[in-house]
């Protein structure tokens, strides 16, 4: 049981490496920069680390801690290659990793949710259902669930014993 | 170490004793120079009860000194490596001989071995060295006796295992590996052996303290030097993972008692030395660690660089240098913010000066350390990233140190690197500082000196570009080079900072980050209007993508910069307006996404009152302030490229979405698909092309076609085609085309026909048909029709070239044309219409002759399933009637139609009466009919007409009431046998909503069902002309077979009974006729002729002269006579004469001979003859039977 973690900000990435939502809560707004940044970062050190899983052959979800700006940035790919990013304040003590899959899981859960709301292929022409578009789409203002379900997971993790 | 690290590990050491005497020997000194080259050990494999896995050893440095000189160090209180003392002591031997042995050799090792084999932890060697040659001389002499090894060994090796070992060595030998293996074996299990002894003793004395944790009195520190000696063993004997576990574990522990508070054992969190913010970070010798750590005075700072620096060194050795820099990243960033924690008793930015330092020293270190490694590519990638990751927070540092002094302004992105919580409390008046400096003299130059900060933000933003280049890391670089765009902009290099600012939105466009991308694009137009520079057209392609950006969900979340989204886009918005106003050329930009065209309903109306239709279309504009344009503009497309365009001049568009009509004077009907929309703004047009070019890429996505129904629209302007009235063939055919410009007054109308089949149009001979009002002008290439009044129309004839080829035509018009209401309207309509070219009747002719007379039979036969009504049919000479030919038309007694179709030919049979030898005209055969649909039409609309003339109202709906009626008929054939016989045409169930048109159609309905005349009916009669020669025939003979009188008869008028077998005799006369010649060979005055009697075998006996030639002169007779036989009675029909003409001999050289031609028809081809059975009586015996 460690000491409560502070998640600053969330980031959903597509396949394609298109940003499906990125979401800050540190407070103040001045840091939305350096959070986009983040994520965009991120997905170079992802690609890293993909290729390097790819060489022994490694199948988890769990792309284990970044790196470190001030911030501690964790990467999670999906099954479907949709990443998650979440940056945690940085502390000095040792952040276990089994806090930060659970982190992982419950954000998956609710981007999988989220993609498998009907209502996102409304007037999307039924022939390129697989356009990933869609799932980019996800993350749109239109979908405020998403952001709810994102909001209470980090409340949830920011709140003492609730991470684990 | 390579750095001069004092605290180098301990080496294994192996002690010798010998005999002084042997000692000072030169043969020692080689014996020893030799064991040395063998050294260090390598391959040793340890296994340890404790661990599951043999280690192996891949090489070991071992000490090899006199036992003498070292002195039994009396054991301090802390504990050292297990290497410190030795692990095996060696005894060496010299000896040959057996007697040497027992009487001083022995005494010699026994003292030794006595204090050797007292020592804890340590091994013992009893080593032999003995010469080949004299061993060899020394077994052959003493054969039976034990050697001195021997001997040894029974003195001194009381245990099971062997620790007694020869040497067989001399100086020549000394290359030879065979001869060291079983030494080199020994040493090695001797040391492993006692290594394994002293490490279990001493992880026992760990696990015991461990134990005892939780008891009052245990101290960390103690605990830490206590476990560190095992690390330290380990790495003395090159176990590197066993030391870094153990120092991995020392580190849990540690995160284990700070979690429990209980920091007793250290001193303060830190106590900054002077130049602590300076020294390299991973350096164990800086600072006299253990000591610190031994006094429980070590502060948290020094313990964790310590445990750091301890874990790298390791790390080094294993050559991991990744995990170096990956541990070293992670320990700044996250002491760095513990320090932070108490930022206010340290010296004035001494966490900035010591992390910049830091990091700095560990990519020195690394660098250094990665001298002479060969990395493969992904690691190398990998190496370049962390370093540029330590060189990226060191330029952090200089952020926060530029923001506090003021170098910076406190904004993004030099903000980014502010610990969230510091830049709270930035500013604060810090009270109690220590007095001391920080000493980095790279930050305390760039404190004071503003230049130098900028020069060398620069130097390490570009060394992080480089590294995270050279790692392939192209987001961290373009990062970096957007904080050095903005420090340019901090600089007043606008210019760099535009020209960066510029390029980079391009990076994060691609994948849809349209939050950096609008941040930057939004720093470009800040930088570019506070350079003043024009706004030119690479503004307003900027202004456009930050539009774009901005209009993306994610675009608007960075840009907190400006206060009020709002104005400032609409400032930009008005400020695009102007641009585009001035820009010098026209500027278009594809696919916009701010603003979409949709169409609102696939179906588009007609225009009341003026020809063209109107479109509603939705246009949402999706930012957030209306959005000034001139003009909007949606183009279809149709069949065979025909474009037709909707315009609608807008002045503004407001937010959200807007419905509005757009229009389109010259729209053909038909179905079209949208293919692309458009808005000007001045000089620029944004556009939409939504159908992808042909040759477009097929990885773009396939949008549907968008399609749109333009409905026909009854009062506008239309051309019709159709076939000419009169066909006269071998003339030039021709088609009329039949302008209505319905509610128009027409002022100019140019009319273009084109023939895709290549049919060309005599434009410069058409002309205006009769009952026409307007003026035609031609000219090469088209027709001016002008001044056409409304509700009227204009049908004009246009020649062409042969199109006999073909059974229909494709014709497309192009109509240009103003109206008097709209005079500046051009409106230019493009139809396709398609006109029959073939005749609608087929006709053959049949010819029969008899003497001055010909009978000639028209069949005529529809060639379309239409039904074809005809009138009449003239045959009518073209000359001036006075070639003597007379043309007698058989005429049935009333006028009526008649009507043919394809399964009903009609026949029309005319006779010709002429004078012989007179050169003849030629005749035309002129058929006047009308095409069934066509009669019915005109039907419909002269009762339309009558029937409207009574209702003013309805007059206008006349095109819709015709409509109507057509369609209803043309769903149902029922009403076409009827009204052919009697002109009732029965309109099947027809419904209308229109309420005024449904009054007027039932009365219509009510006219059309009377009987009437249709001969009568004045309406258009289309007229074919064919051409017909009168026919030619140089000899015409007639043949007839009479049955000559009895000769014996009395009376020659009686007629003849005839009976069956009877000879009869008969005359056969050939009348020949040369009525018909042609003219050309009238001269002629005989042909040779022949005859011929037809067999009837079965009917006549033909006796005389059956067949026969003869000169036929005109109008003579040939007679001659034959006898026939009639075979058996009945009514039978004579035989037939066949005559033919002889060929005639060519005249000329030519020789070729001539076949005239004849014509011959059987007079009596009807007749029959009654023959009577033969009459007279037969006796006929019958035998009754025979008499007894």
């Amino acid at each position: 049981m460690g000491p409560p973690l502070r998640l600053n900000a969330v980031a959903f990435v597509s396949a394609q490496n298109h940003p499906i939502l990125i979401r800050t809560f540190s407070q103040p707004k001045q840091d939305e920069l350096k959070y986009h940044y983040i994520a965009h970062t991120s997905l170079d050190v992802i690609d890293e680390r993909i290729t390097a899983a790819g060489a022994t052959k490694s199948t988890g979800c769990y792309l284990g801690l970044l790196y470190v700006e001030d911030v501690a940035v964790y990467g999670f790919m999906t099954p479907t290659k949709v990443k998650i990013i979440i940056a945690l304040e940085l502390s000095d003590n040792v952040v276990r990793d089994a806090d930060v899959i659970t982190i992982f899981k419950a954000l998956h859960t609710a981007y999988r949710r989220s993609v498998a709301n009907p209502f996102l292929r409304l007037n999307v022409p039924s022939d390129n259902v697989t356009d990933h578009s869609l799932l980019v789409a996800a993350g749109g203002q239109k979908w405020k669930l998403f952001r709810q379900r994102i909001d209470e997971i980090c409340g949830a993790v920011t709140l003492p014993g609730a991470a684990a | 170490m390579n750095n001069g690290n004092s605290n180098a590990p301990q080496r294994a050491t192996i002690t010798y004793t010998a005999p002084h005497t042997f000692l000072a020997t030169e043969h020692w000194k080689q014996v020893y120079a030799a064991l040395l080259s063998q050294l260090p050990l390598r391959n040793l494999h340890w296994k340890s009860a404790s661990r599951p896995n043999i280690r192996t050893i891949q090489e070991l440095d071992v000490n090899l000194v006199p036992a003498e000189g070292r002195r039994d160090e009396h054991t301090s209180q802390i504990p050292q490596t297990v290497l410190e003392k030795p692990l095996l002591n060696a005894y060496i031997v010299v000896c040959d001989d057996a007697e040497t042995y027992k009487n001083t050799v022995k005494k010699q090792i026994k003292d030794w071995h006595t204090s050797a084999t007292q020592r804890k932890n340590q091994e013992w060697l009893i080593i032999h060295v003995v010469r080949p040659d004299s061993k060899a001389a020394a077994q052959r002499m003493f054969q039976m006796k034990t050697s001195v090894l021997d001997k040894i060994r029974a003195d001194f090796n009381m245990e099971k295992k062997d620790r007694c070992v020869q040497l067989v060595w001399s100086y020549d030998s000394q290359d030879n590996l065979t001869v060291w293996a079983e030494l080199i074996n020994k040493l090695k299990e001797g040391i492993l052996s006692a290594f394994d002894t002293a490490i279990t003793q001493r992880e026992d004395e760990v696990k015991r303290s461990e134990g005892q944790r939780q008891m009052p009195g245990w101290n960390f520190c103690t605990f830490f030097i206590l476990k560190e000696s095992l690390a330290t063993s380990f790495e003395g004997m090159n176990l590197h993972d066993d030391a870094l576990e153990t120092y991995n574990e020392l580190e849990a522990l540690f995160f284990e008692v700070l979690k429990e508070k209980n920091l007793s054992w250290f001193g303060t969190l830190i106590t900054p030395a002077p130049k602590d913010d300076s020294v390299p970070l991973l350096s164990t010798s800086k600072k006299p660690y253990r000591d610190l750590i031994l006094a429980n005075t070590i502060s948290i700072f020094d313990f964790r660089i310590y445990l750091l620096a301890r874990q790298c060194a390791i790390l080094h050795n294993m050559h991991h240098l990744i995990e170096v820099a990956q541990k070293s990243v992670a320990f700044l960033g996250a002491f760095g913010r513990r320090l932070r924690e108490v930022e206010d008793s340290l010296p004035k930015f001494f966490v900035e000066s010591w992390t910049y330092a830091s990091a700095l020293s560990v990519v020195e270190q690394c660098d250094a350390w990665a001298k002479g490694l060969e990395f493969p590519k992904v690691a190398l990638a990998s190496f370049n990233a962390l370093k540029g990751e330590l060189v990226e927070l060191a330029r952090h540092q200089l952020d926060t140190i530029g923001i506090r002094v003021g170098h910076l302004p406190n904004r993004p992105p030099f903000s980014i690197g502010l610990p969230s919580q510091v830049s709270q409390t930035l500013g604060k008046s810090v009270s109690n500082r220590t007095s001391l400096q920080i000493s980095q003299g790279e930050v305390v130059k760039a404190l004071s000196d503003k230049d130098a900060f900028f020069t060398l933000y620069v130097k390490i933003t570009n060394r992080a570009i480089e590294l995270y280049a050279a790692a392939g890391r192209r987001k961290f670089a373009l990062k970096m080079h957007g904080s050095l765009a903005a420090l340019d902009v901090h600089r007043d290099r606008l210019t760099n900072a535009l020209q960066t600012f510029s390029s980079l939105p391009a990076h994060y466009a691609p994948h849809g980050w349209t939050s950096l991308e609008a941040y930057m694009l939004c720093q470009a137009l800040d930088i570019h209007s506070s350079v003043g520079k024009a706004r030119d057209r690479d503004w307003v392609y900027i202004l456009l993508d930050f539009l774009k950006a901005y209009i993306q969900d994610l675009g608007k979340e960075l840009l907190m910069v400006e206060s009020d989204h709002m104005n400032y886009v609409t400032d930009l918005v008005e400020a695009l307006r102007v641009a585009a106003q001035s820009a010098p050329s026209e500027m278009t930009h594809h696919d916009h996404p701010a603003i979409s065209v949709t169409i609102s309903d696939g179906n588009a109306r007609t225009a009341e009152g003026r020809d063209g239709a109107v479109l509603d279309v939705i246009l949402n504009n999706m930012l957030p302030c209306p959005l000034p344009m001139d003009e909007v503009s949606v183009s279809l497309s149709g069949r065979d490229g025909s474009k037709i365009h909707f315009v609608e001049n807008v002045k503004s568009l407001s937010p959200g979405k807007n419905k509005m009509p757009l229009f389109c004077h010259s729209a053909a009907a038909g179905t079209y698909s949208l293919h692309s929309a458009q808005i000007k703004m001045s000089n620029l047009t944004l556009q939409w092309v939504h159908s992808p070019p042909p040759t477009g890429k097929a990885s773009r996505a396939k949008r549907p076609p968008v399609l749109v129904r333009i409905p026909k629209d009854l009062h506008a302007v239309d051309i019709r085609l159709r076939q000419s009235q009169r066909i006269q063939l071998g003339k030039t055919p021709s088609i009329v085309a039949v302008f209505t410009p319905g509610r128009n007054h027409i002022r100019t109308a140019t009319v273009k026909l084109t023939a895709p089949s290549g049919i060309q149009f005599k434009f410069g001979e058409a002309s205006l048909l009769s009952a026409s009002n307007g003026e035609l002008v031609t000219s090469d290439d088209s027709i001016t029709l002008s001044g056409v009044e409304l509700n009227t129309s204009v049908s004009i004839s246009i020649p062409h070239s042969d199109a006999s080829a073909f059974h229909a035509m494709r014709v497309n018009i192009i109509v240009e044309y103003t109206t008097t209401a709209e005079p500046d309207v051009h409106r230019t309509l493009q139809l396709v219409r398609f006109v029959l070219t073939a005749l609608p009747v087929a006709i053959n002719v049949e010819d029969f002759f008899r003497g001055t007379r010909l009978f000639t039979r028209f069949t005529l036969s529809s060639t379309s399933p239409q039904h074809v009504r005809i009138l009449t049919t003239d045959l009518i000479s073209q000359g001036k009637g006075n070639d003597g030919l007379k043309i007698v038309r058989s005429r049935s007694q009333t006028r009526r139609l008649t009507t043919i179709t394809p399964a009903q030919p009609g026949r029309f049979l005319f006779q010709m009466d002429s004078v012989r030898g007179q050169e003849r005209d030629p005749l035309h055969l002129r058929i006047t009919y009308r095409m069934l649909r066509e009669e019915v039409e005109q039907v419909i609309e002269s009762v339309i007409d009558t029937v409207l003339e009574a209702s003013e109202s309805s007059r206008t709906k006349r095109p819709e009431i015709l409509e109507i009626l057509v369609q209803a008929l043309e769903k149902d054939a029922s009403w076409v046998s009827l009204y052919e016989l009697t002109g009732e045409l029965v309109i099947p169930n027809v419904s209308t909503e229109d309420e005024g048109i449904g009054e007027a159609l039932d009365e219509i309905k009510k006219m059309l069902n009377q009987p009437r005349q249709l001969e009568e009916f004045s309406s258009e009669w289309r007229e074919i002309v064919i051409p017909v020669d009168v026919p030619q025939m140089h000899i015409l003979a007639s043949a007839s077979l009479q049955i000559a009188s009895n000769p014996f008869s009395r009376d020659p008028a009686r007629s003849l009974d005839l009976f069956a077998g009877q000879p009869i005799h008969a005359i056969l006369t050939i009348r020949t006729s040369f009525h018909w010649a042609p003219t050309e060979d009238s001269h002629t005055s005989s042909y040779q002729m022949r005859f011929d009697i037809e067999e009837m075998s079965k009917d006549w006996l033909v006796s005389g002269r059956k067949r026969g030639d003869f000169t036929a002169l005109d109008n003579n007779t040939f007679t001659t006579s034959v006898t026939l036989i009639a075979l058996h009675h009945g009514e039978l029909p004579l035989p037939k004469v066949a005559v033919t003409a002889l060929p005639i001999p060519g005249e000329g050289r030519m020789k070729a001979p001539l076949l005239p031609s004849c014509e011959t028809y059987q007079v009596h081809g009807a007749q029959t003859v009654l023959v009577l059975p033969r009459g007279g009586r037969s006796t006929f015996v019958v035998n009754m039977g025979e008499s007894p």
